[in-house]
């Protein structure tokens, strides 16, 4: 859905529309990505403020609960990052998130979350500069993606 | 299929204490209905036919049903699957329960749950999802993503938060379901969209390589939501990107809970 052709909703949703910016919500491992964002904040790189960072020991942690939760909350986007293959600081953790998330992607896709709300990356300590770069292409993907669709039902909507 | 063998197998085991109870469809008022016979001269009222779709190992947890171990259960192929499955994640064990063995037409007697396990890879390996169901979920992956999040936006509506669906199946054995836990909460428990959309999903997600598709969570439904489209989504990927298909091996490793370092990650950047 492109942001032209969002609904407009009731009046107080058609104004926050207009000047709506992407909200995304990132669930990082603290050991890698963290770090990798860390790295990007003290190397003074500039990147897209749209992201709200929530830090978990290991990908391994995030359930599929976090991300549904989100986008219950309001979030447009749902970003996961952790270790690279073989990098996980509890030897195993990301590998066990990679073939959840492989399965669970498919479930959200299949219910209406398409790939453009759910970003999954591998970003490690050294890596600020990826970081800041997945954040501008998230955030820019996710603007051009538009509002979450206020009539999924993944949406908490207020009592009527 | 040979009826009267079975019910006479189901009085044999009864009278010579080898089950203390068994498991299996009776009639009532025309319709096929879950059985639970303790004495011999019980057997008799036993029925069987392709109707007779509930699967019966969904009691194997019900305390009731515990406290008289070993217990016989009438199962097709594909609730023998869950059997074997139960069997893989250490809910049974082989002196737990015995097996009246029900196929297409066939009727395959008293089995263990190591003869079970055999007969299905004998047998009924290669049982074929349903054709329909198949051809449904391609229909909705065709679909844009606005359209299938309407189309299970109007299912979910429907939702009445009943939870049939987990009471029917035999691997939601949680003795606290997610859905019931309060603090923190994690699933709202009004029957309301965001609700409804979060129970569905991860009720479906914890199937994932767990379901053997034998379709009694949406016949238990009585709200009619198309469940199987998600479960059968689920048991396609799993076959698809990890090659394998829940039931089949008592020594198997769960599908989430295991991995292998060359697992897909196409979708990661």
């Amino acid at each position: 859905m492109t942001q032209a052709s969002a609904k407009p909703g009731a009046g107080t949703e058609a104004a926050e529309q207009k000047d709506w910016t992407p909200r995304i919500v990132a669930f990082v491992c603290n050991w890698c990505t963290y770090a990798g964002a860390d790295l990007a904040g003290t190397s003074r790189l500039q990147y897209a403020p749209n992201v709200r960072i929530i830090k978990l020991p290991c990908t391994g942690r995030i359930d599929p609960l976090f991300i549904l939760k989100a986008f219950e909350q309001g979030a447009d986007a749902v970003l996961v990052s952790g270790c690279h293959p073989g990098d996980c600081h509890y030897t195993s953790g990301n590998y066990h998130a990679r073939r959840r998330w492989g399965l669970f992607r498919r479930l959200l896709e299949f219910t209406g979350i398409d790939s453009r709300r759910l970003f999954f990356s591998w970003v490690s300590a050294a890596e600020g500069q990826k970081f800041a770069d997945l954040i501008n292409e998230v955030t820019e993907e996710v603007r051009q993606a538009g509002p979450f669709d206020t009539s999924n039902p993944a949406r908490k909507r207020p009592w009527t | 299929m040979d009826l009267e063998k079975m019910k006479q197998d189901a009085a044999a085991l009864l009278e010579d204490g080898r089950a203390n109870l068994v498991i299996g469809f009776r009639e009532r008022a025309g319709e096929c209905v879950p059985a639970f016979v303790t004495d011999a001269d019980q057997a008799d009222a036993l029925t069987y036919d392709e109707t007779c779709i509930a699967n019966v190992a969904a009691y194997l947890r019900k305390p009731e049903v515990r406290s008289r171990r070993p217990v016989a259960l009438v199962a097709r192929p594909l609730v023998m699957r869950s059997l074997v499955l139960l069997k893989a994640e250490q809910q049974l064990t082989d002196d737990d329960v015995l097996v009246l063995g029900v196929g297409d037409d066939a009727y395959h007697g008293v089995l263990t749950l190591a003869e079970t396990e055999k007969l299905l890879n004998d047998q009924y390996a290669r049982l074929a999802p349903d054709a329909e169901t198949l051809a449904e979920i391609e229909r909705i992956e065709a679909m844009s993503p606005e359209e299938r999040s309407r189309f299970w936006s109007e299912q979910f509506a429907k939702c009445t938060r009943c939870y049939a669906c987990r009471a029917a199946c035999p691997m939601c054995y949680c003795e606290r379901c997610i859905v019931d836990r309060n603090v923190p909460q994690w699933i709202s428990t009004a029957a309301r969209e965001h609700g409804n959309y979060a129970w569905n999903m991860i009720r479906a997600f914890h199937l994932a390589g767990r379901c053997t598709e034998c379709g009694a969570c949406e016949a238990a439904c009585p709200q009619g939501i198309p469940l199987m489209l998600l479960n059968s989504l689920l048991a396609r990927e799993v076959r698809d990107a990890y090659g394998q298909t829940p039931g089949y091996d008592a020594e198997a490793q769960p599908v989430i809970g295991s991995w292998n370092t060359d697992d897909d990650e196409e979708f990661i950047r």
